[in-house]
């Protein structure tokens, strides 16, 4: 007796979504706990200069039509800069740079925790008058870098482990992105969204060459991507429950990893011999590389209903946790390419990948269909959280507003991959009805909620 | 101290709803989807309700018949699409059985049933302690306190925690009592909600008069164990019906 299609339904979708959300609500906390110290500083905002905003820096004193000019500008900027690196990452990994490009990732994902992450741990101690020394805080600052680099790039470490860190790298860029003057920040979001539309839909698209070529070479993206695996929704098994997200590294050539997630999940890949299933553990392998990762599942699988909330892919007991076998290239994921799908229903696999390449700047996300999990960009994390972490500045009410239409924009766009089961671009649909939301919570819902609220009326 | 207060309030709005949260609807991820939904199916109501009210904001507070129809029609426009959300769910639940007939799974069970319509109810629920309650606490969290004119001898985050935490009761357990009526046919049940709703959104003009909270927030509370009550009845009803049968 077991309720399990109630269980084992949607486990790929929330498996996403609790890492996002977890995202989103630390970014609110910094934001809040941080913004709160000196409301009125104008250093406080809109003093950093990034390449989001070269062109035009905001002054609260401009008119509005003076800011909205500047923000497009800026934002324009920020596209096009955006738009040549990604095509110079192609561009790189076209012709096999892949050295160098796993080498950059490194560089920057350290640069990112080292000096962002270190700013703004320097603001939380100031803020909360945390007594550490100056040695200590260093000691402590480059401990956690190096871990995080490692954790992220090479194989071997708990998996929760390089997950908490794919999420602490969302939430210092998301962080420092929300220093961004206000209006900037509205454009900069609609634009990247559009960007973003364009970038992986076009035939021409920077984001859908380099998506073709990933899969054409078998190989897994050049990317920050998390992965979200269904965990096992067996009734008696407790310790699934975790979020099903992890983020697969490969160090370095020649290694493979097989990473189980699940403790019982039923390790089915048919994959010549390397996949010695392992459960719940990490294993490197040590392969001379070529070899693609190989994961057939062919477990039942849900089919991909149309439906709303339906689709959901993992059936119970399907083997989609398994292993991966990575190939050397890239630092990241491998996205489940070969499209190897046994008997009739098999779940769409989602995969968002982002290259969250160039400290802060540069983001990529879409969102592809591939044959076990589903995958999120670093970039969808960011620019959710950053939308919310906006939406902090002004109230709570806006928060849940805009965290709740995220949450279904990417429930939409997921069962849209169902449908169309291709990369799809994640951030167009979530920031749009984020945005939407946002202004309409703020002009309409908050005058009417405040009003009756604050005279005790409920209903 | 005062953060503590802030989260004390907090706690006390939304701390049953948590708990049911966590204890009963996070192992199922389907579950959080509807919470998700239904929260949102709310949220969506009220910035509609709040896009028709917005030309005649704000209400005069000396006067208490706008507020009176402000309420009546936020209350016909929720439980119009609650019967819509009903219709939905319905649909969804043959969906759900032909899939578990796929994957050779039991078809949903009646507590499998009830557990859906109590995630409805739970995602109105905490959207509404949400917008009403915890989007106000912001200043809460900050060293002061407000008390408000009418019901001076409480502080007003005190008040505003405790009639949502009534209306979150009232919320999850109406939807469960909505969908069975729905599902059994009984008028008595489907009625009833919205009656149920409508009145404690009546009583909460109480809270106009000078001093009417002190008999306001008794009110609520009693209709609120009311609903909890009755639900708890018909949902032991249906259960040892099914265990006999």
């Amino acid at each position: 007796m077991e309720s399990s299609i109630l269980e084992s339904i949607g486990v790929e979708i929330i498996g996403v979504m609790s890492p996002v959300s977890i995202c989103m609500f630390l970014v609110v906390l910094l934001v809040y706990s941080l913004s709160a110290s000196n409301p009125f500083s104008p250093a406080s905002v809109g003093t950093i200069r990034t390449a989001a905003n070269l062109v035009y820096a905001e002054n609260p004193s401009d008119s509005a039509s003076q800011k909205l000019e500047g923000a497009l500008l800026n934002a324009l900027v920020f596209v096009i800069l955006i738009a040549i690196v990604t095509f110079l990452l192609v561009l790189l990994y076209y012709y096999n740079f892949t050295n160098f490009l796993k080498n950059y990732m490194r560089f920057s994902a350290f640069f990112v925790l080292g000096t962002m992450g270190g700013s703004i741990f320097l603001t939380v101690i100031q803020k909360f008058s945390i007594p550490v020394d100056s040695v200590t805080c260093f000691l402590l600052l480059f401990n956690f870098t190096v871990v995080g680099v490692l954790s992220m790039f090479s194989g071997g470490i708990p998996i929760l482990l390089r997950q908490t860190y794919m999420v602490c790298l969302g939430i210092i860029v998301a962080a420092w992105f929300t220093k961004l003057p206000e209006w900037t920040t509205w454009v900069l979001l609609v634009a990247l969204a559009v960007y973003d539309l364009v970038a992986v839909l076009t035939p021409g698209g920077p984001l859908k060459l380099l998506v073709d070529l990933a899969s054409t070479r078998d190989e897994e993206l050049p990317a920050l991507v998390y992965e979200a695996r269904p965990t096992v929704a067996r009734t008696g098994n407790r310790g699934a429950s975790s979020l099903g997200l992890l983020v697969a590294g490969v160090s370095d050539s020649s290694s493979i990893e097989l990473q189980a997630v699940s403790r019982d999940n039923v390790n089915r890949n048919e994959n010549t011999g390397r996949s010695n299933a392992d459960y719940s553990a990490v294993t490197l392998g040590d392969f001379q590389n070529e070899e693609a990762h190989i994961d057939r599942d062919d477990g039942e699988r849900s089919p991909l209903v149309g439906h709303a909330r339906e689709r959901h892919s993992s059936s119970s007991d399907s083997s989609q946790y398994s292993t991966v076998v990575s190939p050397s290239r890239q630092d990241q994921q491998f996205n489940g390419r070969d499209h190897e799908i046994a008997g009739d229903e098999t779940s769409p696999l989602v995969e968002m990948m982002e290259m969250g390449n160039e400290g802060r700047q540069t983001r990529v996300g879409d969102v592809e269909i591939a044959d076990r999990g589903i995958k999120l960009g670093l970039g969808d994390f960011v620019f959710y959280s950053v939308l919310v972490g906006r939406a902090a500045m002004y109230d709570l009410m806006t928060v849940y507003a805009c965290y709740l239409a995220i949450i279904s924009g990417l429930g939409c766009t997921l069962i849209l991959l169902s449908v169309c089961r291709r990369a799809l671009p994640a951030l167009p649909i979530s920031i749009a009805l984020g945005v939407i939301f946002y202004f309409l919570t703020r002009l309409l819902m908050e005058p009417f909620i405040v009003g009756a609220a604050s005279n005790l009326m409920m209903f | 101290m005062t953060v503590a207060a802030g989260i004390g309030y907090a706690l006390l709005a939304l701390g049953p709803s948590l708990s049911l949260f966590v204890s009963v609807i996070s192992k199922k991820p389907f579950l959080i989807l509807t919470v998700l939904s239904s929260t949102l199916v709310w949220l969506i109501s009220l910035i509609v309700l709040s896009g028709v009210w917005r030309g005649f904001l704000p209400l005069k507070t000396t006067i208490w018949w706008p507020f009176g129809i402000l309420i009546l029609t936020s209350v016909a426009f929720q439980e119009g699409l609650r019967v819509l959300f009903w219709k939905v769910y319905k649909r969804l639940e043959d969906i759900l059985d032909a899939f578990a007939d796929r994957v050779s799974k039991p078809h949903l069970s009646l507590t499998d049933k009830m557990q859906i319509a109590l995630a409805g109810g739970l995602g109105h629920g905490m959207a509404h302690a949400v917008f009403f309650c915890l989007s106000l606490l912001t200043p809460a969290f900050g060293p002061a306190t407000y008390f408000s004119d009418r019901c001076s001898q409480i502080p007003f985050f005190l008040l505003s925690a405790i009639i949502a935490l009534a209306f979150v009761t009232i919320h999850t357990f109406s939807m469960v009592i909505a969908f069975n009526g729905y599902a059994e046919g009984n008028k008595v049940d489907q009625y009833s909600v919205p009656i149920v709703h409508l009145a404690a959104g009546m009583v909460t003009l109480i809270n106009l008069a000078p001093g009417g909270c002190i008999v306001g927030i008794p009110l609520l509370y009693f209709i609120a164990m009311l609903t909890l009550f009755h639900c708890g009845k018909m949902a032991w009803r249906r259960l040892t019906e099914n265990q006999s049968r």
